[in-house]
């Protein structure tokens, strides 16, 4: 029997129900549905939703301490994704932050043990340039990979997140181990030297978020330099980019290398801005994450920092929300993972209205 | 134990066999919907749902309902990517990481609200597991290949139906005109739309399975973060396995034969870090990856 593609399937009547949105859905539409999304799982776990969003309002930005958390949250995040965008400009899909952020952290925080004896300006600086090399490093073979063997950067990227993991866990049980830490290894302290100041007294904010501001800049001049512009086309015409002397290669490896060494950046952070010390779960999803506020971002240094800030909020507000009330603070990755789904709907749309606006004009 | 004896491989193998089963069925579902040019990042997140759908619904109705509610909130998270990807027109990477993201953090936040950190967990009893006669005392192969739950033997039944509908079969056929030439199937009656949806539907129950295949299958419980990325694992075999079923299944194997070997190789007497054996399947698959990136056909129009 030969099997058939039924007719009428309660699915495709769904699905032309939804083009017929087509074009119909702006952003706002896509917030407010993430949000009365969050409203019906806080009903559906018995909690009042306006006491739930008040939570997580009030946990994020209620008073100075907090709102110094959402930004600590955010400045990773940021630093991730600020480094991913040339990237994905280019239509290089590297899911690798989280393993380049991990050994980004591990390098740095090796450095700084060693050195640990230099004034505080130098080793900073060392910290830094460890965790930029770390990073960078970490992403090379997946780079080269892809632009010499044509090897999937999705897949090769992702499997070396997994080894990343081991290998920290490894060092962090062995050679990085402090005595003492007994449940979670963790390595020694960082030198006070080592350390990034902190920013705002009575807060964790430290001054890391000077770094955000300066990458961000970078990215806006780089995003409208000759070289942004041809990897933009090369996302979208590589046969084009070839003829404006786009190196295929040249452009996969070097912007898998600029990603790999914010991650790796975005890892000394952590060690040398928040923790004061290399754990196990350093990287805790913010690779991921920072894809995600990169592309919800729309692939620009502004709207990178706003998505990196409310996902930061989100993410504090929930665990306030956990606190007050109980209710488990993965509703924020929920309502990230609609908001960032939302968008690319919304997003397709709109592209289509303008390819159906110019298709309609003569000539 | 120890590494050259018999009864070590015979464990090794077993352990092989019983790992590779949600492999191979995320990865056999993912081969479907790749086939049909679409490429479905969300495997994790359709697992992971699965494998709490699966516990849950175990706990009332027994195994058999949880693999079945596995497959129900899986093609339910599939017919969702399809209606954002083919009806929507949204980039399939992007909804397949939106995806996976809401998978985790669903299954982490439905299964705290059901069972608050701290609170004793649920334990169900697995997928029974049928002993062959006979067969299963067979050295070495016994246990591995005759002596497995009824998933297993599902999924070995599985790999020949499916290469038979993608090359035999007129929805087969749709299925791969689709996957390599939307534009000229369309042209020639092919209802694109519903194909991709069908398709996507069927990959998103597998992926559900997968996940139950786990913790109904083997485990008996749920623990946050229990498919540890096997669903991107099994995206990652797709491509070794060249788009095929049986290359899906081959893949799926070794994957697993690697992660049980890291298993059993401690009590083998090999002196590695227990983290590198861990690293080991990652590693090998990576390995598979650009060993055979030469020689592979893609679904043409796969992605767009």
């Amino acid at each position: 029997m030969t099997p058939r593609v039924p007719r009428g399937l309660p699915a495709t009547r769904v699905l032309r129900a939804v083009r017929a949105l087509r074009g119909t859905v702006p952003v706002w539409v896509v917030v407010g549905a993430a949000v009365a999304a969050g409203a019906v799982l806080l009903l559906a776990v018995g909690a009042d939703p306006v006491v739930g969003y008040r939570e997580i309002v009030l946990g994020a930005v209620g008073d100075r301490y907090h709102l110094g958390e959402t930004v600590v949250r955010a400045v990773p995040v940021a630093v991730v994704a600020l480094g991913v965008v040339p990237a994905l400009r280019a239509r290089v899909f590297t899911i690798g932050s989280e393993g380049q952020l991990a050994m980004g952290a591990l390098a740095s925080t090796v450095a700084v043990l060693a050195l640990g004896t230099l004034p505080a300006p130098l080793l900073l600086a060392v910290g830094a340039l460890a965790g930029v090399a770390g990073g960078a490093l970490w992403a090379l073979p997946a780079a080269l990979l892809r632009g010499y063997a044509r090897v999937n950067e999705i897949l090769s990227t992702l499997l070396l997140n997994y080894v990343a993991g081991f290998g920290l866990l490894w060092l962090l049980r062995t050679a990085l181990r402090e005595p003492g830490t007994l449940t979670t290894p963790s390595s020694a302290d960082l030198p006070e030297a080592g350390r990034i100041p902190t920013l705002l007294p009575g807060t964790r904010l430290h001054w890391g978020v000077v770094l955000v501001l300066v990458a961000a800049a970078g990215l806006a001049w780089w995003v409208r330099s000759p070289r942004g512009f041809a990897l933009d086309v090369y996302g979208t015409h590589p046969a084009l980019a070839a003829r404006m002397g786009v190196r295929p290669a040249g452009a996969v490896v070097s912007t898998m290398l600029v990603g790999g060494a914010a991650a790796g950046l975005a890892g000394w952070v952590q060690v040398a801005g928040v923790q004061g010390r290399l754990y196990p779960s350093v990287a805790g999803g913010l690779g991921f994450t920072g894809l995600v506020v990169a592309l919800l971002g729309g692939l620009r240094p502004a709207g990178v920092l706003g998505v990196a800030l409310i996902f930061g909020a989100l993410a504090t507000g929930a665990e306030g929300l956990q606190v007050g009330t109980g209710v488990p603070a993965s509703l924020a990755t929920v309502v990230q993972a609609l908001l960032l789904g939302g968008v690319a709907l919304s997003a397709a749309a709109s592209h289509r209205r303008l390819r159906r606006g110019a298709g309609e004009r003569p000539g | 134990m120890k590494l050259l004896t018999l009864a070590f491989w015979e464990v090794v193998l077993a352990g092989s066999v019983r790992l590779a089963v949600p492999l191979a069925l995320a990865a056999l579902g993912e081969t479907l919907v790749e086939r049909s040019g679409i490429l479905n990042l969300g495997v994790e997140g359709m697992m992971i749902m699965g494998a709490l759908a699966g516990v849950w619904a175990a706990v009332g109705g027994g195994s058999w309902a949880g693999v079945a509610a596995g497959a129900a909130v899986g093609a339910l998270l599939g017919a969702l990517m399809a209606l954002a990807v083919v009806g929507g027109g949204a980039n399939q990477v992007v909804i397949g990481v939106a995806l996976t993201l809401l998978g985790t953090g669903l299954a982490s936040f439905l299964f705290q609200a059901w069972i608050p950190s701290g609170r004793q967990g649920v334990g169900v009893s697995p997928v029974p597991v049928v002993r062959v006669p006979g067969l299963a005392d067979l050295p070495l192969v016994g246990p591995a290949l005759f002596a497995q739950n009824l998933l297993m033997y599902g999924t070995l039944a599985l790999v020949p139906a499916l290469a038979w509908m993608l090359r035999r079969s007129r929805f087969g056929l749709a299925v791969r005109a689709v996957g390599d030439d939307p534009a000229a199937a369309a042209l020639r009656g092919v209802a694109t739309a519903r194909v991709r949806t069908l398709t996507l539907v069927a990959g998103g129950a597998l992926a559900g399975v997968a996940g139950a295949a786990i913790t109904v299958g083997y485990l008996g419980s749920f623990t946050d973060g229990v498919t540890a990325g096997r669903g991107f694992v099994a995206v990652a075999i797709v491509i070794i396995g060249n788009w095929t079923p049986l290359g899906a299944l081959a893949g799926a194997l070794l994957f697993a034969f690697c992660d049980s070997l890291a298993l059993h190789a401690q009590s083998g007497g090999v002196v590695l870090p227990v983290e590198a054996w861990s690293a080991l399947p990652y590693l090998v698959t990576l390995a598979v990856l650009v060993v055979t990136s030469r020689r592979r056909r893609a679904p043409r129009a796969l992605g767009v």
